[in-house]
């Protein structure tokens, strides 16, 4: 709470003080390396000298960066910054994109997730993802929540999967207004009702990591609201890589947070310290609302 | 820059209003216009789809009753030339016709003389004699025997039943002379002659005599024809979409092979009969004139119209449901068979039963591969010679005798009849299958 007043006090602030002027470019060509720690101990999955490429585009330069241990890491940058791509990198959400080419090592458990030994299936089971509009299968609530613990195989009687679709729909915060319908269909639910629906799908697979594609970008403040209280609820058990559009949402979520420009992770640190002191000008005139 | 700018935007606000106005009209009436234009086209398509059923309606409507004569046959064993009814030998050989004979002039003794015996027996259809034959082989103790029965009349006789033969015409200029219309008018006031629903035409196959022929020989050869179609077009066509949506790369040879289904989409039916002669009589020696290569044929050229709605109903599938299987680790397995296929069903099966539809209109390529020839017998399997429904009303509309216009309505009225339940099926199916996400 006090760190989001911080924010919008800055923010007030650069609006009155602030003279409207151009962005600052030049301080990209002077980019020599990510600023802060975006390197850490004992991390849960963690990136080095990540490239990404559509076709002859680089989209991605040369991003180190650590995700730690139920930690919430926020990602936020202008559009076209290439965090969502990032973020895809993560569980090879790119390999259905033809022209998509990554460099680099991603590693989670010690197995680097992009060696050619590495089964893609079995890499999504331990890191679900959330995307940006609610998609739930167009079937019951209660299959959709059942989907990924059939395919995987990973509950033998049905009264073990009640059981897990019970407890993913009660630690997504959906159960009580779900527990009536769960054979009605999941599109029948509000929309963010379904996005909840979604988390506790991916929950449904206890993954060890979720990745976040902006998922609250299609809800209204009061659905956001309890998509953001969950997030904070499932950062006990979970380690979560959030891409978010709104700096409030990344200061009030996040442990960390990691702004990217044009494809650059420009600068990492704890949360409170990139909304009050950025290092980096870009980020500073970023999280000021000088461009984004 | 800016004054002069300020000023043009001045002065379009001191006469918005007007030119608004004066646009605003002739928006409205462009719009009218437009929506004439739409009702006039769907006007006209109605219009000839009204003329095309009134015609076949009022032409072929009279198909479905048939004039039936009541006479009292007498199966004298010397008549016949058999005195054994359990003989199949003797049976073969006897002279049914002569017992019609005798029945006839028995009820019109005035007659005499070869011509006009032969007039008096030729209102009375062939199939007569068959039907004696039948009667007598079920049951031998009839011989000696004299019973009562409706035998169908010649078409001549129906059609002047029926008033499309003008009565009134100089005996020169019609088919049943004056004598003729007197025995029918005897008939009728015997009650010994009437109309009825014409069952032979639902369980005949083809005939050379118009009132024996029926359309149930093309229904089966139909019916068997896209049995084939349907069980080989279905899962290649959806297999072959699914490989090229999900499966196939991007690359110049999957180009290549999209562009080519395209192409074949528009290739001359005919063609595919050529190729059908080719390929699956004379090389692979299959029997000519059978269902299984008609349905061969048929598939190769419905293939492509399912290859392709498939693939459009397939590319339908919202990306996220995909990318929600993905996320969640389903293999490409998965996510085709347990989201992609479900969703992309109903516009599968709409394609599949519009390729199906125009399989059953198809009339070239059967040309060539002998489904036009001449079969009496209603086909009871894959091989059998057979002829499907727009040959038979080829093959009538071709025939000279004028009873079979209206046979030729009446088969066109059976395939339409075919062709909607299809289409109602593919509605319901649609419906059915069809889900919101």
């Amino acid at each position: 709470m006090t760190l989001s007043n911080q924010y919008r006090e800055q923010k007030a602030d650069s609006v009155t003080t602030g003279t409207p002027s151009e962005p600052d470019q030049h301080a990209i060509t002077d980019w020599s390396g990510t600023v802060g720690d975006a390197l850490i101990d004992d991390p849960r999955m963690s990136t080095r000298n990540v490239n990404v490429f559509y076709a002859d585009n680089q989209a991605i330069h040369d991003v180190s960066l650590d995700i730690g241990k139920n930690e919430v890491l926020a990602m936020i940058g202008p559009s076209g910054c290439g965090k969502s791509t990032f973020l895809r990198t993560l569980n090879r959400m790119n390999d259905s994109i033809d022209i998509c080419r990554v460099e680099g090592d991603i590693v989670l458990d010690g197995d680097n997730i992009y060696d050619k030994h590495m089964d893609v299936v079995a890499l999504r089971a331990k890191v679900g993802m959330v995307f940006q509009k609610p998609n739930p299968f167009p079937k019951s609530i209660y299959d959709n929540v059942a989907y990924g613990p059939r395919i995987h195989g990973l509950v033998s009687r049905r009264a073990e999967l009640d059981e897990v679709v019970e407890t993913a729909l009660r630690k997504a915060g959906l159960w009580d207004e779900a527990k009536d319908r769960l054979d009605k269909p999941a599109t029948g639910l509000s929309g963010g009702q379904q996005q909840r629906l979604c988390i506790a799908r991916t929950i449904a697979i206890s993954p060890e990591v979720i990745l976040m594609d902006e998922p609250c970008s299609a809800l209204d403040p009061i659905a956001t609201a309890r998509i953001e209280e969950l997030i904070a609820e499932l950062s006990e058990n979970y380690t979560i890589a959030i891409v978010t559009h709104s700096m409030q949402q990344a200061a009030r979520v996040s442990h960390r947070t990691a702004y990217f420009h044009l494809g650059k992770l420009i600068e990492v640190g704890a949360t409170d310290k990139i909304f009050t002191s950025p290092d980096h000008k870009l980020t500073e005139d970023y999280i000021t609302g000088r461009f984004g | 820059m800016t004054d002069q700018s300020r000023n043009a935007l001045e002065r379009l606000a001191a006469n918005k209003h007007e030119r608004l106005n004066a646009r605003l009209k002739s928006r409205y009436n462009r719009e009218r216009r437009f929506r004439a234009y739409g009702i006039a086209s769907i006007a006209l398509g109605l219009t000839f789809l009204a003329i095309l059923l009134t015609t076949i309606f009022s032409q072929g409507l009279s198909a479905f009753w048939t004039t039936y004569v009541k006479l009292d046959v007498t199966y004298t064993p010397e008549v016949l030339y058999i005195d054994d009814a359990t003989d199949e030998s003797q049976l073969r050989l006897a002279d049914y016709d002569g017992v019609i004979r005798q029945a006839l002039s028995e009820r019109f003794p005035e007659a005499s003389g070869r011509q006009t015996m032969r007039n008096l027996t030729g209102m009375v259809s062939t199939s007569a004699g068959y039907r004696l034959r039948n009667r007598l082989m079920e049951n031998p103790d009839l011989l000696g025997e004299t019973e009562t029965l409706w035998f169908l009349a010649d078409d001549d006789v129906d059609l002047l039943m029926n008033g499309i033969i003008d009565r009134n015409l100089p005996e020169s200029e019609r088919r049943v002379n004056d004598q003729e219309l007197e025995w029918i008018d005897s008939l009728v006031s015997s009650d010994q002659i009437e109309r009825r629903f014409n069952t032979t035409f639902f369980t005949n196959g083809d005939s050379r005599d118009p009132e024996t022929a029926g359309i149930l020989g093309a229904a089966m050869g139909s019916f068997y024809t896209l049995i084939v179609t349907l069980a080989l077009s279905f899962p290649i066509g959806v297999a072959a979409a699914i490989y090229l949506e999900e499966f196939a790369p991007k690359n110049r040879l999957t180009e290549i092979i999209e562009v080519n289904i395209n192409n074949l989409a528009a290739v001359p039916s005919i063609v595919f009969g050529l190729l059908g002669l080719a390929v699956f009589i004379n090389f692979f020696g299959l029997p000519r004139s059978a269902p299984i290569v008609g349905g061969l044929v048929l598939t190769l050229m419905t293939l492509p119209t399912i290859i392709i709605s498939a693939r459009a109903s397939i590319k339908a599938v919202p990306p996220s449901i995909r990318e929600a299987a993905m996320g969640l680790g389903a293999s490409k397995m998965q996510v085709t068979l347990h989201h992609v296929l479900p969703l992309a069903l109903p516009g599968m099966l709409t394609g599949t039963i519009i390729g199906m539809a125009q399989a059953l209109g198809e009339t070239a390529p059967l040309l060539m591969i002998g489904m036009v020839a001449f079969i009496v017998d209603i086909p009871g399997g894959f091989t059998d010679p057979a002829t499907v429904l727009p040959v038979q009303v080829y093959l009538w509309s071709d025939s000279p005798e004028r009873a079979f216009i209206a046979k030729t309505s009446a088969a066109i009225m059976v395939l339409l009849a075919f062709l909607a339940v299809m289409n109602l099926l593919a509605v319901f199916l649609r419906k059915k299958f069809e889900r919101r996400w």
